[in-house]
C-alpha cells in the first residue's frame, strides 16, 4: 500500500508564557486520511497550540510546514490549503450568513459556488437562518457558521479547536460523520475536543497533552 | 390539573404576604450616591490637581482655538461683497440644520433616555415611579444636547467672522435646536416609534447640505438671496425661540411616555453607552465605531440575501459593491462631501480647501471600509481567503477608490476657481484634485486597519503616568495622513510632491500586514545566524580541546 503524503510536520515546537513552558520539543506528523485529536486537561495547550499551527501565534522554537510548504499565516498558498475553525473568526456584520458562504466558495473558485453552498447550508441546518445577519445569531448557530465556512472551500488540512463546542447532541453528532466522512476522503484533520465521541469515532491517534490532574 | 382541582387541594393556608412600604424613588437613588461615594478615595479638588497635565492640555488646546478663530476672522475680514457676506450669513443655518440632523441621529441611536444594566435590574424593576427615576436622565439628555449644539453654532458663527453678541445667541440657537430634536426623540421614544425621527433626521441632513449649497451658490455669484446680513441677532433670536416651543412640547410629552419605555430599550441604549465609553476610555476610536456598527446590523437583523458574482479576488470587490448598494447611507455622506472644496473656495479659503476637502473625503469613507475593517481587525476571516493581504487589501478599497476617483474629477471645477477664490491652470487644479482625494482615501484606509492598543507591551513613562505605547497616536490615525499628504498643497508647493507622499504612504499600508511576516522571518533568519555562530564557536572551542 502506497505511504500517504505528509500534510504537516512539527518538528521541536516551543511555546512559554514567561516561566511557563506550554509544551516543550513537541513533534508531530499527520499524513492525508489521518485525524489526530488533541487531548487534555483545561490549560494543557492544546488551543495554543492549534494556534501556533495555524500562524496565529508565533511558536518560540521549532518548525512547522504545511504540504512541504514553511507556515506562514500570510502566504496564500497556506491559505487555500488549510480550513481552520479557531475562536478568531470574525464575520462581516452587514453580510447574511448565506452571503458569508458565497463570498468563500467565490473567492476560492469553486466551480458550482449555488450548489456548494446550499448543500453545506443545508447540512449544518442553517437555511431557515439564511438571511440573518450574523449578530442575530445564536452560540450554536454560529458555530455552525463558522464549520460551514470550513466546508464550504477546498481543503488539504482541516484545523478545529474544540469544534464540538455549543452544539446540541445532535450536531455533535453531525459532527462526527462529517468528520469521519472527510477523513475517509483523504483529508487530514487536527482537532482539540472534549468530546469523548467525537474523539473515538473521528480520531485516528490521540496525543494527550499537559500532566493528568493529579 | 384545573383551576376547580387547586380549590379542593387540603394544606396549610398561605400567609398573607406583609403590607411593606415601598421606598421613594429619592430614598433609592440617595441610597446610590451613597453608595458611589463611599467608594469614592478623593475627592473633586484633590483629583483636579492630579490632574495638572490634563488641565494643561485643555489651556492649550483652548488657546489654539481661540488663535485660530481670530486668524479666521481675520481671513473672513477680507469677505466685503454683498455676495460673500450673504454666504457667510447662511452659514450659521447651515449649523442649525447640521446640529439638528446629527442630535436626531444621536438621540435615536442611544434611546435618547437610558438606563445602565445595574439600574435596570435593580431600580427599574423595583415598584417605584419609573417616570421620576427618569427623568433626570432625560434632563441630561437635553443638556448633553444643549452643550454640544451651542459649541457647534458658536463655534461656526466665530469662524464665520460674526460678533460677540451674535455668535452667543446663535449658539443658543444652534443648542436649543438640538435640545429640541432630542426631546421630539425622546417623545417618539416613548411611544416605541422611531420612524418620524429617523426621516427628520435625513431630512435636516439634506437641508444641511442645500444650505452650504447655497453658501457656496451665493458666494460664487450663481444665486441670488437677499438674506440680510445686518440681522444676524435677531434672526438667531427668532431661531432660538421657536425650538424653545419645540423643547417644550417636546418635553413635555417625552416626560408623559417616560414610564412606558421598555426596561429592553432602556438597558440597551445603556449597555451600547458602556461598551462605547469603554472603547473611548483605551482611545480606541475603531472599537466604539465597531460597537455602534454592530448594533445597527442588530436591529436589522434580516437582509434578502444578493447572489454574489465573479471568482477569486473579483467576488470580494463585486461583494463590497452589493453591501454599498444595500446600505447606501455613505454614499449621502460621500455626496455631501463633495460640496466642501466648492465652499472652501467660494469663502475665499482657498489655502486650507485641500485640507478640508482630504478630511471631509476621509469622514465619508471610513463607513464604506466595513469589510476592509472585519479583514483587518483579527486575522480569523482573512486567513479563510487564499489571498496576501496586500491583494485582498486592495479588492476590498477598489469600490472607494472608484468613489475617491469620481470625487476628485467632481470637485476639480473647485480648484479650477469656477466658484471664486484662486484661479489655477486645468492641470495644477486636476492634480490638486487627485491629491486631495488620494489623502482622504489613504487617511480612511490608515483608521481602518488600526490595531487596538496592545496593553501587554511594555508601558512607556510619561507625564501623565504610564501608558501603553500607541495609546495617543491612535487618536491622531488618519488625520496625520489627511494633514501630511495635504501638508505641499498647504504651503503652496507642487501637488506632485502631495502625490509622492501618498504612493509611499500606499505602498507602506497596503503591506502592512505582511511586514509582520516579514519580521518573523526576518526574526527567524537571526536565530538561525545565532544557532549557526553558537555551533561554529562551540566546535572552535572542541577544536582547540583536542589540540590540547
Amino acid at each position: 500500500m502506497a505511504k500517504r503524503a505528509t500534510v504537516l510536520k512539527v518538528t521541536g515546537l516551543r511555546r512559554a508564557f514567561g516561566p511557563n513552558t506550554i509544551f516543550d520539543n513537541f513533534n508531530l506528523e499527520v499524513r492525508a486520511g489521518e485525524a489526530i485529536a488533541l487531548t487534555g486537561r483545561n490549560g494543557a495547550g492544546k488551543s495554543t497550540l492549534l494556534r501556533c499551527l495555524v500562524g496565529a501565534d508565533r511558536p518560540d522554537e521549532g518548525t512547522i510546514e504545511v504540504c512541504g510548504h514553511p507556515m506562514s499565516e500570510t502566504d496564500p498558498q497556506v491559505r487555500r490549503d488549510v480550513a481552520t475553525v479557531i475562536d478568531d473568526l470574525d464575520f462581516f456584520p452587514d453580510l447574511s450568513v448565506v452571503e458569508h458562504l458565497d463570498l468563500l466558495a467565490r473567492a476560492h473558485g469553486i466551480t458550482d459556488p449555488d450548489a456548494q453552498v446550499d448543500e453545506v447550508l443545508e447540512e449544518v441546518q442553517l437555511v431557515p437562518q439564511s438571511g440573518q445577519l450574523p449578530g442575530t445569531l445564536s452560540s450554536g448557530q454560529r458555530r455552525r457558521l463558522a464549520l460551514a465556512t470550513a466546508f464550504v472551500r477546498p481543503r488539504r488540512l482541516l484545523i478545529l479547536d474544540e469544534p464540538e463546542q455549543r452544539l446540541d447532541v445532535e450536531g455533535v453528532g453531525w459532527l462526527s460523520r462529517r468528520l469521519q466522512a472527510e477523513r475517509q476522503q483523504g483529508l487530514a484533520i487536527i482537532f482539540a475536543s472534549h468530546e469523548p465521541t467525537l474523539v473515538e469515532t473521528v480520531a485516528t491517534r490521540t496525543v494527550t497533552l499537559g500532566a493528568p490532574r493529579g | 390539573m384545573s383551576a376547580s382541582d387547586i380549590d379542593e387541594i387540603d394544606g396549610p393556608e398561605l400567609p398573607e404576604p406583609p403590607v411593606l412600604t415601598p421606598a421613594s424613588t429619592r430614598e433609592l437613588r440617595g441610597l446610590m450616591k451613597d453608595w458611589r461615594r463611599g467608594r469614592a478615595t478623593r475627592n473633586l479638588g484633590q483629583a483636579l490637581s492630579d490632574a495638572y497635565v490634563a488641565v494643561i492640555a485643555a489651556l492649550m488646546i483652548g488657546a489654539m482655538t481661540v488663535n485660530v478663530i481670530l486668524k479666521a476672522q481675520r481671513v473672513v475680514a477680507g469677505c466685503d461683497s454683498a455676495s460673500c457676506l450673504s454666504a457667510r450669513a447662511l452659514l450659521p443655518w447651515a449649523a442649525v440644520l447640521a446640529a439638528v440632523a446629527t442630535a436626531l441621529a444621536v438621540a435615536r441611536l442611544f434611546g435618547p433616555v437610558l438606563a445602565s444594566a445595574a439600574e435596570g435590574f435593580w431600580l427599574l424593576d423595583a415598584p417605584i415611579s419609573r417616570s421620576r427615576l427618569l427623568r433626570a436622565r432625560l434632563v441630561a439628555a437635553l443638556a448633553g444636547a444643549f452643550v454640544g449644539g451651542a459649541l457647534i453654532g458658536g463655534l461656526v458663527a466665530l469662524l464665520t467672522g460674526s460678533g460677540g453678541t451674535e455668535s452667543a445667541v446663535w449658539a443658543v440657537a444652534t443648542g436649543i435646536s438640538a435640545s429640541a430634536a432630542v426631546s421630539a426623540a425622546a417623545a417618539q421614544q416613548g411611544r416605541e416609534r422611531h420612524r418620524l425621527s429617523r426621516a427628520a433626521s435625513f431630512v435636516f441632513g439634506f437641508l444641511a447640505v442645500v444650505a452650504l449649497l447655497g453658501v457656496v451658490g451665493v458666494a460664487a455669484d450663481r444665486l441670488t438671496l437677499s438674506l440680510s446680513t445686518t440681522l444676524g441677532t435677531e434672526i438667531g433670536g427668532a431661531v432660538a425661540a421657536l425650538a424653545l416651543v419645540v423643547l417644550l412640547i417636546g418635553g413635555l410629552l417625552a416626560v408623559s411616555r417616560l414610564a412606558s419605555i421598555r426596561r429592553t430599550r432602556l438597558v440597551s441604549g445603556g449597555s451600547l453607552v458602556r461598551g462605547i465609553s469603554g472603547a473611548f476610555f483605551a482611545l480606541d476610536i475603531g472599537l466604539a465605531r465597531d460597537i455602534v456598527v454592530q448594533r445597527r446590523t442588530m436591529e436589522i437583523g434580516h437582509v434578502t440575501p444578493r447572489r454574489g458574482h465573479g471568482e477569486g479576488l473579483q467576488a470580494l470587490t463585486w461583494r463590497e459593491w452589493q453591501r454599498l448598494r444595500r446600505f447606501p447611507q455613505p454614499l449621502v455622506g460621500w455626496a455631501g462631501t463633495l460640496v466642501v472644496p466648492y465652499a472652501s473656495e467660494a469663502l475665499g479659503m482657498s489655502a486650507v480647501t485641500p485640507v478640508f476637502g482630504a478630511l471631509a473625503l476621509f469622514g465619508a469613507i471610513v463607513p464604506m471600509l466595513n469589510g476592509l475593517r472585519v479583514l483587518t481587525r483579527s486575522g480569523g476571516l482573512a486567513r479563510c481567503l487564499p489571498f496576501s493581504m496586500a491583494q485582498i487589501k486592495m479588492a476590498m478599497v477598489t469600490v472607494p477608490a472608484i468613489l475617491a476617483a469620481v470625487w476628485a474629477v467632481l470637485v476639480a471645477p473647485a480648484f479650477i476657481g469656477v466658484v471664486g477664490g484662486v484661479t489655477r491652470p486645468f492641470g495644477t487644479a486636476a492634480l490638486m484634485a487627485v491629491a486631495t482625494a488620494g489623502a482622504g482615501l489613504l487617511a480612511a484606509i490608515r483608521w481602518t486597519q488600526a490595531k487596538g492598543v496592545d496593553f501587554s507591551k511594555p508601558m512607556v513613562s510619561t507625564q501623565a503616568g504610564a501608558l501603553p505605547p500607541g495609546l495617543v497616536t491612535n487618536l491622531f490615525r488618519g488625520f496625520d495622513v489627511c494633514l501630511l499628504a495635504t501638508a505641499p498643497m498647504l504651503l503652496g508647493f507642487s501637488p506632485v510632491w502631495s502625490l509622492a507622499i501618498e504612493a509611499i504612504t500606499a505602498i507602506v499600508l497596503f503591506n502592512s500586514f505582511d511586514a509582520d511576516s516579514m519580521r518573523a522571518r526576518q526574526q527567524e533568519a537571526q536565530r538561525q545566524l545565532d544557532l549557526q555562530k553558537r555551533e561554529r564557536e562551540s566546535q572552535a572551542v572542541n577544536a582547540k580541546q583536542r589540540k590540547r
